[in-house]
């Protein structure tokens, strides 16, 4: 059972199984992992911001880095245009950032190894902005498909070309998170079965290697979140200031 | 007054350490490989929709292999374009 790479993804239910007329709405472990890591960043951001030292603490120092980094990510890269818009990347940001990060904690359960779950939050973010584009631009939004410049006889081919990109958005942004986090948590598994079953004599060179990845994993975990928010400001900096 | 004459000093003395740390010591390293992992998927995904926008189409149309090849060509270009413009944006990015 321990063997198999792939086991850690197994999603099950836990307590009473719940069904909905044909959906099946069971409480399972990716639920319970989700439900952790939220409450995990509601309660570190309840901490660092009750007491307002002004030497802070260093919890305080964590929830106002964390701010001050989404703050500037979305000014460098959307302009003060996309500022009521700090709460959603705020929240997109912490909560892939902790489902990766809880993930890496053992025995617990990655979230985002799951395309469903990524490709929920990149349709979300994709339906989303394009609405936003559409209120704020109205047909005028349609735009972004037509480049400047272009001699007519070309243009049914560029349109084509341009939606696909525009369509390829959130597929992009999905598979990157699901790819990277799964790859490496099979990658983790499958070097520390190698420790097992080279034994005592033969383990340690996986082992220093299983050593060395969960570093880089917990490095990628990082950057996916990062990756995944700063994405979202740039789709969004389309939507709000239309210009290629 | 004395005080903070030395406080606007010391400022003076700490941003100029800043400024000159700034070019070295570089946020840009991790962004930079972030920036590696999103071209290769971004080229990808643009080939993976475009393809099955023409399968879907060939099953609608009944047209059989040509829709999923002209797709599949155009789902490559709009992957290019994808990465071309992600190369822009970093150059522009770095000069700044």
């Amino acid at each position: 059972m321990a063997t198999n790479p792939m086991h850690q993804f197994q999603v099950y239910r836990i307590g009473p199984e719940i069904n909905l007329g044909n959906i099946n709405l069971s409480f399972t472990n990716a639920s319970l992992f989700m439900a952790i890591s939220s409450i995990t960043i509601l309660f570190l951001l309840f901490i660092g911001t009750k007491k307002k030292l002004l030497v802070p603490s260093k919890i305080q120092l964590i929830t106002e880095m964390s701010y001050m980094f989404i703050a500037k990510m979305i000014s460098d890269t959307a302009g003060s245009n996309a500022k009521p818009f700090f709460p959603f990347i705020f929240t997109l940001f912490m909560f892939v950032l902790f489902c990766n990060m809880i993930g890496m904690l053992p025995y617990s359960f990655t979230v985002t190894s799951h395309i469903i779950v990524t490709f929920a939050l990149a349709a979300l973010i994709f339906v989303g902005v394009t609405i936003l584009g559409f209120i704020k631009h109205g047909i005028k939004y349609l735009e972004l498909f037509v480049p400047k410049g272009v001699p007519i006889v070309l243009l049914p081919l560029i349109i084509v070309i341009e939606i696909i990109s525009y369509l390829s958005r959130p597929v992009s942004l999905s598979v990157r998170l699901f790819a990277n986090m799964m790859a490496g948590h099979t990658m983790l598994k499958v070097f520390g079965g190698f420790v097992i079953s080279l034994g005592l004599l033969g383990g340690w060179l996986p082992l220093s290697f299983s050593v060395a990845l969960t570093g880089l994993e917990i490095l990628v975990a990082f950057l996916q979140a990062y990756v995944f928010a700063i994405l979202t400001c740039i789709y969004l900096n389309d939507a709000l200031n239309l210009h290629h | 007054m004395k005080d903070l004459k030395k406080i606007s000093t010391r400022l003076e003395i700490a941003k100029q350490k800043i400024k000159k740390n700034s070019p070295n010591s570089k946020g840009g390293n991790t962004s930079n490989l972030g920036n590696a992992l999103k071209i290769s998927t971004e080229l990808v995904a643009a080939v993976v929709v475009g393809s099955t926008i023409g399968f879907l189409l060939d099953n609608w149309f009944g047209t059989k292999p040509m829709l999923i090849i002209c797709f599949f060509i155009m789902g490559v270009s709009a992957g290019i374009l994808n990465v071309f413009r992600s190369a822009k944006r970093m150059n522009k990015n770095y000069k700044e």
